[in-house]
């Protein structure tokens, strides 16, 4: 096992910069997911790991080695793709058996190891059977054993679960945690699901158009976004962003909507607002940090029930606040209907404020 | 609700007429394709086993009175001039289409290959140029090939031969395994070299057993291609010991007598190989090689 670094990593394609500046360490035995939306480069940026695609600029470190100009093969890594690219014409035990022979090992570790693989994956009896003969959920266990089975420095795994349904992923994302828990293994793990990203990675590295945005544990992430795109990505339901404008009112800052209402300000965040570059910032809130109410309260907002989502524990209601399309949990013993009058209370300890030129959050200190 | 329940299978039984309506238009059409290529080679077939006379008689004979297979023991004998040459032709169309089959493999695999996987400077305009040679007539390019082997020396040599069906076949073969190559996955590859295999290695130990199928459909056609060419075997050679098949047959229509059962004999013979071909590889084309190598 060993460390990666990547150091100011650009990969341009022509004039489209696919990779812009990507600087992050992954430490050893630590499980990073690249997460971000389709095109955001992550893809590319494991491509750029795995010696698939050559790095324009900047270093890349694996161990103690700056491997940009070595082959893959010389890179000492395995990875698992979207697609398993799985050897058709070869047997499960072939297909496992495949890196070991490229390493020239002996004919009898090959074997040891190849059963070992299977036997931790519980695939024994497959190792007869071609690729075409399994299932999906088989195929993509074939795929992880490839890569284990050779115990490389780094593992790549290319969004490994995400041809998988529904079930297979969320058993796959649990034994594929589990097989980080067990080896200690380093793991790059790129995936566009924030919720596998979230629910399996030491840090989380949230990418989007070629930037990588923010580099945290997944509870950072999710507690403190530093921009409005981190903040809609992270977390499902996606944080609620309504457009409002600040100004002072007998001494307190308000946060003012054009429909006509306007939101007081605890003094932390009144301090936070006072950072802004512009009058216009964004208030983020997620669905479980606000309140609903029949009835107008102090300090609530008026607001108009769009959907109601009930999904047995919690239900979740779409309202029209601002012209922006706002979520809220609620207990499903509160019957809410579609088209009636409600009002929202923001919680304002966790609430996030943007500012709206630059889209970064605004911090109090 | 009743209306719908009602309509509903009356709708579903006017869909499967349609269906046989298409269904049975398509047999009947298929059926006479059938007859249409396979009643003349079932006249030559019947030709090739009459005598002489009987081929020639009107109202023809339909199925002949004495079947022998006389034609065939004369082509083959190599005792006889006539078996002399039909065996000589036969060899020679074997070895030029042969070779010509071999080197447009080698050389279309590659090509192929890089086309598919590589993106280099003119990588467009040379796949395009590489089929210009084929939107032209071949007859177009019958006399400047024949100074060009002439300078070259190769008159009447079955090098000419190899070198001018190469110009037809490479291009096709070229398109025709890029392909194939276009439809196997490169994680395939990537996937080999991250194993540890070179991009030499990746290539012959996991694309190439994967490509069999493309290979040997172009090495067919690249083999039918040279095996049936008449116009170019027709100028380019003119000593009797070289002739090629397609040329050699020929020489059974005369002036004043042709040997029909013999010509059609003749060519019977020259569809075996083409057949066997076939045959033999026809499984190859059938399976889908990828088949389980990636999850779309």
């Amino acid at each position: 096992m060993a460390h990666v670094v990547l150091k100011d990593l650009v990969k341009t394609y022509g004039s489209f910069k696919a990779v812009n500046d990507v600087s992050l360490t992954v430490n050893d035995g630590e499980f990073v997911a690249l997460v971000g939306p389709s095109g955001c480069g992550k893809t590319t940026t494991l491509n750029l790991v795995a010696g698939l695609t050559s790095v324009t600029s900047g270093d890349i470190v694996i161990g103690e080695r700056v491997v940009n100009d070595l082959d893959p093969k010389d890179r000492d890594i395995a990875m698992v793709f979207q697609n398993y690219a799985l050897y058709p014409q070869k047997s499960v035990y072939k297909n496992l058996a495949f890196p070991l022979q490229m390493r020239r090992l002996p004919r009898d570790e090959i074997d040891r190891k190849v059963k070992e693989a299977a036997r931790v994956l519980d695939m024994t009896q497959l190792l007869e059977r071609k690729p075409r003969e399994l299932s999906g959920g088989q195929q993509q266990r074939v795929a992880l054993g490839r890569a284990l089975v050779r115990d490389p420095a780094v593992f790549l795994m290319d969004e490994p679960l995400s041809n998988l349904d529904a079930k297979l992923r969320v058993q796959m994302r649990s034994e594929i945690k589990r097989f980080h828990q067990d080896l200690k293994a380093t793991i790059i793990y790129v995936t566009h699901d924030q919720l596998e990203a979230v629910t399996m990675a030491d840090r989380m590295a949230v990418m989007n158009g070629g930037y990588l945005q923010q580099y945290d544990t997944p509870a950072q992430v999710f507690a403190h976004p530093v921009n409005m795109f981190v903040a809609g990505f992270i977390g499902s339901p996606a944080m609620s962003l309504i457009p409002l404008e600040a100004s002072a009112a007998n001494g307190d800052t308000v946060l003012t909507s054009a429909e006509g209402w306007s939101l007081a300000l605890s003094p932390r965040n009144a301090q936070k607002v006072a950072r802004a570059t512009t009058r216009k910032v964004v208030l983020g809130a997620r669905h479980s940090t606000i309140r609903l109410h029949k009835g107008a309260v102090p300090g609530s907002v008026p607001a108009k029930a769009y959907t109601v989502e009930p999904t047995g524990d919690v239900t979740f209601v779409q309202a029209f606040l601002s012209g922006a399309i706002v979520n809220v949990s609620v207990s499903p013993t509160i019957a809410v209907a579609p088209d009636e009058q409600i009002w929202l209370e923001f919680d304002q300890e966790r609430m996030h404020l943007f500012d709206a030129e630059t889209e970064m959050a605004l911090k109090a200190d | 609700m009743s209306t719908i329940a009602e309509t509903a299978p009356r709708n579903q039984a006017r869909r499967r007429m349609r269906i046989d309506g298409w269904r049975w238009g398509g047999r009947i059409f298929l059926a006479f394709m059938l007859l249409y290529t396979a009643l003349p080679m079932i006249w030559m077939l019947l030709t090739s086993i009459k005598s002489g006379f009987a081929a020639m008689q009107f109202p023809p004979q339909w199925w002949p009175d004495q079947p022998n297979l006389s034609s065939y023991q004369k082509l083959l004998d190599p005792q006889n001039s006539v078996g002399q040459d039909f065996l000589r032709f036969f060899w020679n169309s074997l070895v030029v289409s042969t070779a010509t089959t071999i080197l447009s493999v080698i050389v279309a695999v590659p090509a192929a290959y890089a086309f598919s996987r590589f993106t280099f400077p003119g990588r467009n305009f040379l796949f395009f140029a590489v089929l210009l040679r084929n939107m032209f007539p071949a007859v177009i390019f019958l006399v400047p090939l024949f100074i060009l082997m002439r300078a070259l020396g190769l008159v009447n040599t079955h090098g000419s031969l190899v070198l001018t069906y190469l110009t037809f076949g490479l291009p096709l073969a070229i398109w025709l395994l890029k392909g194939f190559y276009d439809n196997i996955p490169v994680q395939l590859e990537q996937a080999a070299r991250i194993d540890g295999a070179t991009r030499f290695q990746a290539f012959i130990l996991i694309v190439m057993p994967l490509s069999t199928p493309g290979i040997i459909a172009t090495a067919i056609y690249s083999f039918i291609g040279a095996w049936n060419e008449y116009i170019y075997a027709y100028t380019f050679l003119s000593k009797n010991e070289q002739l090629t098949l397609p040329v050699g047959i020929q020489r059974f229509f005369s002036e004043n007598t042709t040997d029909f059962p013999g010509l059609m004999a003749a060519s019977f013979m020259m569809s075996v190989p083409v057949v066997v071909l076939f045959l033999v590889l026809q499984r190859y084309f059938v399976r889908a090689l990828t088949e389980g190598a990636v999850k779309h």
